[in-house]
């Protein structure tokens, strides 16, 4: 009877989706509700491909899953993913229905499922993925997430034991969970270590797992990320399979250090966050089975894709979008630390980052601003900072509370309006960090760039 | 003045870390303790003037009450002495009566100030804001928890709602209070976000403080209200 409704469930759930494309929709979440509403226990019962990969974590699931497609699509395998659509159950689903046949069977050999961390319960426990790569565990919005050790709760207790892990040695909370008699292995950095201790905004892990004690750190790349140890019991970071031993900014190449020995891979991004992004995938990779030849070949030809970062020259300015995704704090800070960080001394990060839209259907919680470290918005190479939106008056708050000379910030409610705000005297390098689901106001302030530069050059 | 925080190091979810950042802007010339979790905290042995205490998760929250629990007869001097401390978010439970952790299966004993009982279900989160009227002037506010207290607060409670739930979600009364000990589970940043209630809070210890970035702080703050006030705003 199950499987009759299984049956039910995926033929009208395909029939939803041709029609949604034929309307010209996406077609990437409404199929897998669908379906979960005529058979709940649906995902017990669809086969999936072969090979099923789970990508989660907080920061760092898209890219990874878009890198990993894309290899492994260059390299002649056929992929099923869920990366246009929706990473909860109902686009995992989706996803899983479209390369479904009709009889039931998977048309394609790989899945590479990117999956919301509070999504593992209602997934892992049918689909068992047999790889689960898992980048960091990390302050994310407080209202869905709460704190980690929530997220580390469920993402453990969804998944079965059966599902290898690839996990960041560096980060101490996803490198824990593992349990015992699991098979996995873990990725890391150990180029560029920082030197000593810098303090940090917060940490979400500041005790050790094992017996309690406040860990020691070797070095902290940011938040928690880096190398701990404890003085009170023998416990330490995980030792990485896989470690990016040298990153070669001025030839764009970082090389892997691993059981096949060192190898070199096209540094598509420097950004550190993105480097451990490329750790994880090569990681997985070689874990199928590709060689360097393979997993090189994909660096070659891949990119960041550009609503997560793109650059632009017009006139006099440089524009760069960079994606900061609001209510997740230490994604937001790790963007001001690389505008902080970037080379140059004549900067302007522009933010456009607000959740005002989270009232339609939800309350809005703005406390996250407060996890947020804005103090790289200090650093003197930034010389202007403008916030827009309708949170401008809180992001002028944290920033002045977290040290932002106020003589250099400017802010507005009206994100067109930001670009006359810009002192193009002193700023040519312009940063605009944008939300994810404020694409048109992004696009109005990139818009509004672009002529502003093409004007000036003309002007000059 | 010395201000003590408890546990800052990881008693500091959801912004509440940026509150003692905010006293410490308001306060340039305080000393500020940062009691770890492995210290013995200050006011065992000395009188500090203000205490604050943040948000943390469950097992913290064990671990908090298990520490401070062979401290509890001093902290209840302090209390009826008129120390003004602060909790938000969840750190307030910590003074109730017993907390039972549905998902862990877990029950303990909290310090027992309140006749109040703690409900934690890891898969019951409410999150919500909260508009307050408090003394002469507003309080705003956010809300995001897995707990919901039971007892009767109406004695002691810290607010009455004007949008928003009390101590649980067929309350209207927030937040506990006793003396200068104040509760509430408005979490992150409730002083730079509502800076007249900083300045009353500074004010319990006899010491009058304008609240740092102060123009700043009042235009966010006014806009909040306005926003709260509108009825289509989801609370």
């Amino acid at each position: 009877m199950k499987k009759i409704r299984y049956y039910f469930a995926l033929h009208v759930a395909k029939l939803a989706q041709f029609l949604m494309k034929l309307l010209g929709r996406n077609a990437t979440f409404l199929p897998g509700k669908i379906a979960i509403k005529l058979s709940p226990d649906f995902l017990k019962h669809l086969t999936p491909p072969k090979t099923v990969i789970a990508v989660t974590g907080t920061n760092g699931k898209t890219t990874v899953s878009n890198l990993l497609s894309s290899i492994l699509t260059q390299n002649g395998y056929s992929i099923t993913n869920n990366s246009f659509g929706s990473n909860v159950q109902a686009g995992v689903i989706s996803a899983l229905i479209e390369d479904t046949t009709i009889f039931g069977k998977p048309k394609k050999d790989i899945a590479v499922l990117e999956v919301d961390e509070r999504s593992s319960l209602l997934i892992y426990p049918d689909l068992k993925p047999d790889y689960l790569v898992c980048n960091n565990i990390m302050r994310d919005s407080l209202k869905r997430n709460a704190h980690t050790e929530f997220i580390q709760f469920i993402i453990s207790k969804a998944l079965p034991l059966s599902t290898k892990l690839v996990l960041n040695a560096d980060d101490i909370i996803s490198s824990s969970l593992k349990k015992d008699g699991q098979a996995c292995v873990y990725f890391g950095i150990s180029a560029e270590k920082p030197e000593g201790n810098i303090p940090q905004h917060i940490k979400d892990i500041v005790y050790c797992p094992e017996c309690g004690a406040i860990l020691e750190s070797e070095y902290v790349r940011y938040n928690h990320i880096g190398r701990h140890f404890c003085t009170a019991c023998q416990f330490q970071s995980e030792a990485p399979d896989y470690v990016i031993t040298e990153i070669d900014r001025e030839k764009d190449m970082f090389t892997i250090l691993s059981k096949d020995g060192e190898e070199k891979y096209n540094l598509i991004n420097d950004n550190i966050v993105n480097v451990y992004n490329f750790a994880a995938a090569i990681a997985l990779l070689k874990e199928l089975g590709l060689d360097h030849e393979q997993i090189a070949k994909g660096f070659s030809k891949t990119k960041i894709v550009k609503t997560r970062f793109e650059e632009i020259e017009s006139g006099n300015l440089k524009i760069t979008m960079l994606m900061a995704k609001g209510q997740n704090p230490i994604a937001c800070a790790r963007c001001y630390d690389y505008v902080a960080k970037v080379p140059g001394d004549n900067k302007c990060a522009i933010l456009v980052v607000d959740d005002k839209d989270d009232n339609i259907n939800n309350s809005e919680s703005t406390c996250w601003l407060y996890d947020c470290d804005y103090s790289a918005l200090a650093d003197p190479s930034i010389k202007q900072v403008i916030f827009c939106g309708p949170r401008c008056k809180d992001h002028l708050l944290r920033a002045l509370l977290a040290g932002v000379d106020e003589s250099k910030i400017s802010i507005t409610e009206d994100c067109s309006e930001s670009v006359n705000l810009l002192n193009t005297d002193i700023c040519q390098h312009i940063y605009v960090l944008h939300e994810l689901y404020r694409p048109e106001d992004a696009r109005t302030v990139k818009n509004g760039l672009i002529s502003l530069g093409k004007e000036t050059h003309h002007g000059n | 003045m010395v201000i003590e925080i408890l546990f800052d190091e990881s008693c500091n979810l959801f912004g509440d870390g940026q509150n003692s950042a905010y006293l410490k802007a308001t306060l340039p010339e305080a000393q500020f303790i940062y009691t770890k979790i492995t210290d013995v905290p200050y006011f065992v042995e000395q009188d500090p003037d203000i205490i604050y205490i943040g948000s943390m998760s469950e097992s913290v929250q064990r671990r908090v009450i298990n520490k401070l629990m062979p401290y509890k007869e001093r902290l209840f001097a302090l209390v009826e002495k008129g120390t003004p401390i602060l909790a938000t978010g969840n750190a307030g439970e910590i003074f109730c009566k017993h907390i039972q952790y549905v998902t862990e299966e877990l029950e303990i004993d909290g310090l027992g100030i309140f006749d109040i009982n703690v409900k934690t279900d890891l898969f019951d989160r409410y999150n919500g804001k909260v508009l307050a009227d408090f003394e002469n002037f507003k309080l705003v506010g956010f809300r995001s928890q897995f707990s919901m207290l039971y007892g009767d607060n109406t004695d002691y409670a810290f607010t009455k709602v004007i949008r928003g739930i009390g101590i649980n979600r067929d309350s209207k009364l927030e937040g506990l209070r006793r003396n200068n000990l104040i509760c509430t589970h408005i979490l992150g940043p409730i002083l730079p976000l509502n800076p007249l209630f900083c300045e009353y809070f500074i004010a319990l210890t006899g010491t009058k403080a304008e609240a740092a970035h102060k123009e700043a702080a009042l235009s966010a703050y006014y806009q909040r209200i306005k926003e709260f006030e509108d009825p289509v705003v989801p609370c």
